[in-house]
C-alpha cells in the first residue's frame, strides 16, 4: 500500500512525458536548434580556449575597430580586442551569472514558498505578507541597493540579481504546494501514518516542481538581462574578461560607428535567452499537469 | 513649474481614460483583439519646434544647483553663466577687462581691492545692482562650501564704501582673485532673491545676465529667456544689446547615443560632449558643425597616493610610469581627437611648463629593470612578489564611464600586467568613502580653473581630501608649500610662472602623477547655429548666438 | 464582497507600510557615510560634519531614526532630499505622472501586442504563424531594455525621423519608450494567452459549442478568447512591478522625467528620504493595481466568485 502511493506520482510524470514525446516531432526543429545553442554556449563557458582564436585580453592598438573579416571573424572592438573571442570567453561569466542567480534566488525562494505553503496557518500568512512586501518593491531597487552597498564583483552581482527574484519563486512554489498538498495521494499517505517530513519530501515537493522548473529555466535568461541592466546603470563589474551584458552596455556608444562590437554579444544574449525559453516551454508542455486536462 | 506639473497630471488622466476605454471596449466587444490604438488626438503640428529664436542645447549631466555659491560642477557653470554677470572679464591672454565693475584698484599690500561699479544695471527681479548686492553675494559664498569659496581664497570681508563702490578685503595677498571674480561661480546674485528664497535659491536664481531663469524641471530641462533690458554684456562679446535668442533651453540627456541622435535628427540644435568615435563621423555630416574648446585647469591625471607602501617609493612609481604607454592609450581611445597631457597643468594656462613635453616615455624594458632592481620578482602567475607579498596597485576611478576614463583603467591594467604589476580596479559611484579612508594607490582626476593656483588645492600639505582639498598624493613637502604660497601671493607674473614651473617639474620628476589627456569640450550643432563662442575655461557663450533661418 | 475588499485594503496598507520599513532598514545598512557623500569631500572641519549629522538626526541610534521616520511618514511628511534640500513629496509628484503615463502606455502595448500574438499563435498552433508569433513575443524579453531602446531610437528617430529621440513633451515622445517597455510585458502575455487559450479550447464546453454548430470565428473570439483574457489581466498586476523596474533604464535612455531616474540617483547618492518616498509610491501603485485587477477579475469571471466562496467555507 505504502509503496503503491509512493509510486503513483512518479508514474504520472513518466506517462505524461511519453505523451508529449509524440508531440515533439512537429516543432522539433526549434527545440533541437535551441539545444544546440545551449550546448555550444556551455562548451564556450567551460573551455573557451579551445574555441576562441585569440586571447580576449590582448589589446592590439593597430587593429582598432576592424569590421568583421577573415582575420577577425566578428571584427575588433575599441581596445583592439577580437570580438569573437570576447563573445566566446564572455559565455563563462554570463552563464555563471544566469545559473548562479537562479540557484541562489530560486533556491531560497523555492524553499521559503514550499515550506510556507506546506506548513500553512499563521506561518503562511506572515511569510506571504513578507513576500508581498518584497514584491511591491521593484526588483531593480533591491539589485541597485545591494550592488551599491557591496560594491561590484561577480559574486555581488549574483547576489543583487537573485535578491529581486526570490519573491517570484516563493509565490509560484507556494501556490503549487497548496494545490498538491490536498491531492488524494497526499491525504492517503498521511492517513497511513507517514511522517510530515517524508510526505513533504516524497510527494509534495516532487509534484510541485514543474512550474518552478519552468520559471527557473526562463530565469537564467532574465538574470543575464538584469545584470546587464546594472552594468548600464554604472554598477557593473569592470573585468578583464567581461560578460556579454557588460560588453553590450559598454560598447553601446559605438553602435553607429562599429555595429559589430555590441551586436554580436547582444545576439549571443538574445540567442541564449530565446533558446532557454524554447526549452523552458517544452519542459512546461511536458510537465504541466493541466495540459492533459486535469 | 506648478502649471507644468498640473499639465503633466492632466496628460496622465487623459491617457488613463483612454486606457480604461480601450480595456472596457475589449472586454465588451466580441471583435478581434486589435481594436484601435489608444492614442489621444494628435495635437500640435509637425516634429520640429524651434520658432526662430530658441536654442536647445543637450547637456550630458544635470546641474546640482543654480546657486553659484553652492555648486562646484562645470555643468552648473555652463547653465548659470547665462544668468549671472561677473565684476570682471578674463580674456584668453589672461588679462582682465571691466564688466560689472568699471574699474578697480589694488592696495599696495595686495590685501584689498576696490571696485567702482557700473550704473544702470538691474537684476531680473528689478532690484538695482549696487555695492550692497556685491557684498551680499560674497558674504553668501562664505556660508557654503562651493567652488566659489575656493575661488575667493583668503576672503576677509566686503565693505560698502558707497552705492557704487565696494572694497574686498583679504587676509593675505591673493593674486588669482580677479580670475576667480571673472568666473560665474562668483557671479552676482540679487540680494532680494537670496533673502527671499533662502535654501531654495538654487532653484530660483536671479542675476543680471543676458538670460532670465524661467523654469527647471528636474532631469528634463532648464528654460531661460531673453533679458530684454540687457545692454551690459562682457567686452569679449560682439553683441552690445539684448541677446539674439529669445529662449535658451538646456535639455538633460545622459545617454550618449540619444544626445548625439537628437542633434542628428534635429530634435535639439546643439549637444555637448561628443564622443571621439562620433566626432569622426559627424565631421562628414553637412548639416552638423563641430566646435571644440580646450578646458583649462588640470588635465585628466592619475595621482599616486604616496602615503601607502610600497608606492611611497619613487623608483617603484617610476617603474609604473615607464610601463604605462600614455600615447597608445590616448590614440586608442580618443582616435586622435584628444591631446596627450605632459604636465599637471593644461597648456593654455599661465605658468604651463612646455619643457616637460616629451620628458617621459613609455619603456617597458626600463620598467622591468627597475622592478628587478627593487627586488620584486615574477611569481608563477606572472605577478611580481617581494617578501611573500604581491605587487598590487589599487586603482580608483568613478563610475559612470565619463570621457572613457574607465577604459583608460582597463588599458593601464593590461599594460601593467605585462610587467608583473597586478592592478585591482575599483570603479564605483561612491569614490568619497575610499578617498576619505585612503584606500587607493592611484586615482584619476581633472579640474577646470583659469588660474594655476589650482595646484595649491592638489599639492599643499594642508589641502587634505575631506577638508576641502584634493591632495590625493598626500604630498607633505614644505618646499612645495612655500612655492604654492608664492604662486598666489606674488604679483609679478614672471615670478609666478617661475614658481609654478618649479612645482610642475617637481611633480613629474618625483613621478607623483601621470598626466593623461587634455579634455577638448566638443559641441555638435546644426549648421544653422552661428556665433557660438567659448571662454578661457572652455565654457560655451550663448550671448552672441544667432539661428539662421 | 465588501468585507473581502475591506480586508484586502487593510492588508494592502500593511504591505505599503511594510515595504517602507524594509527599505528604511536596507538603506540604513548600506555602507558609506551619507554626510560625507553629501559634502562630496568638501567638509571643512570635523565639527562641521558633526553638526550636519546632528542637524539631520543621523547621530541618533537606529531605533530613534526609525521611529522618527515612521511617525513622520504617518503624518504624511516625506522629509527633504539630503542632496539638494528639495521637499520629497512635491518632487515625487512632479515626476510621478510621467512614469505613470509611460507605465500605462507600456501596459497597453503589452496587452495589445501580447493578446494579438497569443491568439494568433494558439489558433495556428505549431504552424509557422505560431512560431513567428512566439518568436516576436520572445524578442522583447530576450534583450536588455537599454539595448532594445537604443535600437528603436536609431531606427525610428535617427534613420526614419518618425519619433523624437528624447524628452517628456507630447504623445510622440511616449511611443519609443512605451514600445521598449511594452515589448517586455508582451513577451509574458503572449505566452500566457496562448497557453490558456489552448487549455480553454480543450474544454468540453467548446466541443459542445462546436457541436451546436457555432461558427469557428464565434467559438474562438466569443468564447475562447474571452476566457483567456482573464489570466492576461492578472499578468498586468504582476508585470506592473517589472515595468516599474524597467522605467529606471528606459527613462535614462530616452532622457525622460520620471521616478525611475530619481530612484536610481537617490540610491547611489544614499539620499534616503527620496528613496523612501519613491518606494512608498511604487509600492502603492503595485498594491493598488493588484487590488483593482483582483476585484475586476471576480466581477468578470463568475467562476472566481464561486471558488472564492468555496474557499471561504
Amino acid at each position: 500500500m505504502k509503496e503503491a502511493t509512493a509510486l503513483k506520482p512518479i508514474r504520472k510524470i513518466t506517462w505524461k512525458a511519453s505523451v508529449s514525446l509524440r508531440r515533439i516531432s512537429a516543432s522539433s526543429v526549434f527545440l533541437y536548434a535551441a539545444c544546440l545553442v545551449v550546448i555550444f554556449m556551455t562548451a564556450c563557458a567551460i573551455a573557451p580556449q579551445w574555441i576562441a582564436p585569440y586571447s580576449p585580453e590582448v589589446m592590439d592598438p593597430n587593429q582598432l575597430l576592424q569590421p568583421p573579416g577573415a582575420v577577425h571573424l566578428l571584427g575588433t572592438d575599441y581596445f583592439g580586442r577580437d570580438v569573437f573571442s570576447l563573445v566566446v570567453y564572455g559565455a563563462r561569466d554570463s552563464l555563471l551569472i544566469g545559473v548562479a542567480s537562479v540557484l541562489v534566488g530560486g533556491g531560497l525562494g523555492g524553499v521559503i514558498g514550499a515550506l510556507s505553503g506546506y506548513i500553512g496557518g499563521w506561518v503562511d500568512v506572515i511569510v506571504m505578507r513578507l513576500i508581498e512586501i518584497l514584491m511591491s518593491i521593484p526588483g531593480i531597487l533591491l539589485a541597485l541597493a545591494i550592488a551599491a552597498a557591496v560594491g561590484p564583483s561577480l559574486f555581488n552581482i549574483v547576489l543583487a540579481v537573485s535578491a529581486g527574484v526570490i519573491p517570484n519563486y516563493a509565490r509560484v512554489m507556494r501556490s503549487q504546494v497548496l494545490t498538491v498538498k490536498n491531492k488524494p495521494y497526499v491525504l492517503a499517505s498521511r492517513s497511513i501514518g507517514s511522517s510530515e517530513l517524508s510526505i513533504f519530501l516524497k510527494h509534495v515537493l516532487p509534484n510541485s516542481l514543474s512550474p518552478f522548473l519552468v520559471m527557473a529555466t526562463v530565469g537564467i535568461g532574465s538574470s543575464i538581462l538584469t545584470s546587464s541592466g546594472l552594468s548600464f546603470l554604472g554598477l557593473g563589474v569592470i573585468k578583464e574578461i567581461p560578460d556579454w551584458g557588460t560588453v553590450l552596455s559598454q560598447g553601446r556608444g559605438y553602435l553607429t560607428v562599429a555595429w559589430w562590437i555590441c551586436t554580436f554579444p547582444g545576439a549571443a544574449i538574445a540567442l541564449f535567452v530565446l533558446s532557454v525559453n524554447v526549452i523552458g516551454d517544452r519542459v512546461r508542455d511536458t510537465l504541466d499537469p493541466r495540459k492533459s486536462g486535469d | 513649474m506648478n502649471k507644468r506639473r498640473a499639465s503633466n497630471w492632466m496628460k496622465f488622466v487623459l491617457v488613463s481614460a483612454a486606457f480604461v476605454l480601450v480595456l472596457t471596449g475589449c472586454a465588451s466587444s466580441k471583435g478581434a483583439g486589435d481594436t484601435g490604438t489608444p492614442k489621444a488626438a494628435a495635437e500640435g503640428s509637425g516634429s520640429s519646434s524651434s520658432s526662430g529664436g530658441e536654442l536647445s542645447y543637450a547637456l550630458a549631466t544635470s546641474p546640482d544647483s543654480l546657486d553659484p555659491g553652492k555648486s562646484g560642477y562645470a555643468v552648473s557653470h555652463r547653465v548659470f553663466r547665462n544668468i549671472y554677470d561677473s565684476l570682471v572679464s578674463e580674456l584668453p591672454d589672461g588679462t582682465f577687462k571691466p564688466w560689472l565693475a568699471e574699474s578697480w584698484t589694488k592696495s599696495a599690500d595686495g590685501k584689498s581691492y576696490t571696485f567702482k561699479l557700473r550704473h544702470n544695471v538691474k537684476f531680473h527681479d528689478g532690484t538695482p545692482f549696487n555695492a550692497a548686492a556685491v557684498k551680499a553675494t560674497l558674504d553668501h559664498t562664505q556660508t557654503l562650501t562651493g567652488q566659489a569659496r575656493t575661488l575667493i581664497g583668503p576672503f576677509k570681508s566686503a565693505e560698502v564704501i558707497s552705492e557704487d563702490t565696494i572694497k574686498v578685503n583679504l587676509t593675505e595677498p591673493f593674486e588669482p582673485l580677479l580670475s576667480g571674480l571673472s568666473s560665474a561661480f562668483l557671479g552676482i546674485s540679487s540680494p532680494k532673491a537670496l533673502q527671499q528664497y533662502g535654501e531654495q535659491y538654487g532653484k530660483h536664481p536671479v542675476g543680471t545676465g543676458p538670460f532670465k531663469f524661467v523654469s527647471w524641471s528636474e532631469n528634463d530641462q532648464i528654460v531661460l529667456e531673453k533679458n530684454a533690458e540687457y545692454n551690459w554684456g562682457p567686452p569679449i562679446a560682439d553683441n552690445k544689446g539684448a541677446s539674439h535668442l529669445d529662449k535658451l533651453t538646456f535639455k538633460i540627456v545622459p545617454e550618449e547615443a540619444t544626445r548625439i541622435g537628437s542633434v542628428q535628427s534635429g530634435q535639439v540644435l546643439a549637444a555637448e560632449t561628443v564622443p571621439p568615435q562620433n566626432i569622426l563621423t559627424l565631421k562628414n555630416d553637412p548639416n552638423i558643425k563641430l566646435d571644440t574648446a580646450i578646458t583649462n585647469g588640470t588635465p585628466y591625471t592619475l595621482y599616486f597616493n604616496t602615503s601607502n607602501a610600497p608606492w611611497s617609493d619613487l623608483k617603484l612609481r617610476d617603474a609604473v610610469r615607464s610601463a604605462v604607454d600614455v600615447d597608445t592609450i590616448v590614440k586608442t581611445l580618443y582616435l586622435g581627437t584628444y591631446q596627450r597631457a605632459w604636465s599637471v597643468l593644461t597648456p593654455g594656462i599661465l605658468g604651463y611648463d612646455a619643457s616637460l613635453e616629451n620628458s617621459v616615455k613609455a619603456d617597458a624594458a626600463k620598467a622591468n629593470q627597475l622592478l628587478d632592481e627593487l627586488g620584486w620578482t615574477k611569481g608563477a602567475d606572472g605577478i611580481r612578489e617581494k617578501d611573500g607579498k604581491k605587487l598590487t596597485l589599487r586603482y580608483l576611478e568613478s563610475s559612470p564611464n565619463r570621457e572613457k576614463r574607465n577604459d583608460i583603467a582597463a588599458i593601464v591594467q593590461q599594460q601593467l600586467k605585462q610587467v608583473g604589476v597586478d592592478v585591482k580596479l575599483t570603479i564605483t559611484k561612491d569614490t568619497v568613502t575610499p578617498l576619505t579612508q585612503g584606500e587607493y594607490d592611484l586615482v584619476g582626476n581633472s579640474q577646470v580653473k583659469a588660474d594655476p593656483d589650482i595646484l595649491r588645492n592638489l599639492f599643499r600639505s594642508d589641502r587634505v581630501y575631506g577638508k576641502g582639498g584634493y591632495n590625493y598624493v598626500k604630498l607633505n613637502d614644505p618646499g612645495i608649500d612655500k612655492l604654492l604660497n608664492q604662486g598666489y601671493q606674488e604679483t609679478d607674473p614672471e615670478k609666478r610662472k617661475a614658481a609654478y614651473a618649479q612645482i610642475q617639474q617637481y611633480v613629474i620628476k618625483n613621478a607623483l602623477a601621470l598626466p593623461i589627456y587634455v579634455f577638448p569640450y566638443t559641441v555638435a550643432h546644426s549648421s544653422s547655429v552661428e556665433g557660438l563662442k567659448f571662454d578661457l575655461l572652455g565654457y560655451p557663450q550663448f550671448y552672441d548666438v544667432t539661428i539662421r533661418k | 464582497m465588501t468585507g473581502a475588499i475591506t480586508t484586502r485594503l487593510f492588508s494592502s496598507l500593511l504591505v505599503v507600510l511594510g515595504s517602507s520599513m524594509l527599505v528604511f532598514i536596507i538603506m540604513y545598512l548600506l555602507p558609506g557615510d551619507p554626510v560625507l557623500i553629501m559634502l562630496d569631500g568638501n567638509a571643512s572641519t570635523p565639527e562641521a560634519i558633526a553638526s550636519l549629522k546632528s542637524h539631520l538626526g543621523l547621530d541618533q541610534p537606529f531605533y530613534v531614526q526609525f521611529y522618527r521616520y515612521f511617525i513622520h511618514l504617518l503624518q504624511g511628511d516625506f522629509g527633504v532630499s539630503r542632496v539638494n534640500g528639495d521637499l520629497v513629496l512635491p518632487k515625487i509628484l512632479e515626476h510621478l505622472p510621467a512614469t505613470l503615463t509611460l507605465t500605462l502606455v507600456s501596459v497597453s502595448v503589452s496587452l495589445v501586442v501580447g493578446i494579438l500574438l497569443g491568439v494568433l499563435s494558439a489558433i495556428h498552433r505549431n504552424g509557422v504563424i505560431d512560431f513567428a508569433a512566439r518568436f516576436i513575443g520572445l524578442f522583447g524579453i530576450s534583450m536588455p531594455a537599454f539595448w532594445t531602446g537604443i535600437l528603436l531610437l536609431l531606427l525610428f528617430s535617427i534613420q526614419l525621423g518618425w519619433f523624437p529621440a528624447m524628452g517628456s513633451d507630447g504623445w510622440k515622445t511616449l511611443v519609443l519608450p512605451g514600445l521598449t517597455l511594452g515589448l517586455i510585458g508582451a513577451g509574458f502575455i503572449v505566452r500566457m494567452v496562448r497557453n490558456t487559450m489552448l487549455e480553454v479550447l480543450g474544454e468540453p464546453y467548446i466541443l459542445t459549442l462546436r457541436a451546436k454548430g457555432l461558427s469557428e470565428r464565434s467559438v474562438m473570439y466569443g468564447h475562447a478568447l474571452r476566457n483567456s483574457l482573464i489570466p492576461a489581466l492578472t499578468m498586468i498586476g504582476l508585470t506592473v512591478g517589472e515595468l516599474l523596474s524597467g522605467t529606471v533604464v528606459t527613462e535614462t535612455v530616452f532622457a525622460r522625467q520620471g521616478i525611475g531616474r530619481i530612484l536610481a540617483d537617490a540610491i547611489l547618492s544614499k539620499d534616503i528620504p527620496v528613496v523612501q518616498g519613491v518606494i512608498f509610491f511604487t509600492a502603492m501603485i503595485y498594491v493598488l493595481t493588484n487590488l483593482i485587477v483582483d476585484i475586476s477579475y471576480s466581477f468578470i469571471d463568475p467562476r472566481v466568485r464561486r471558488s472564492q466562496l468555496k474557499g471561504g467555507v
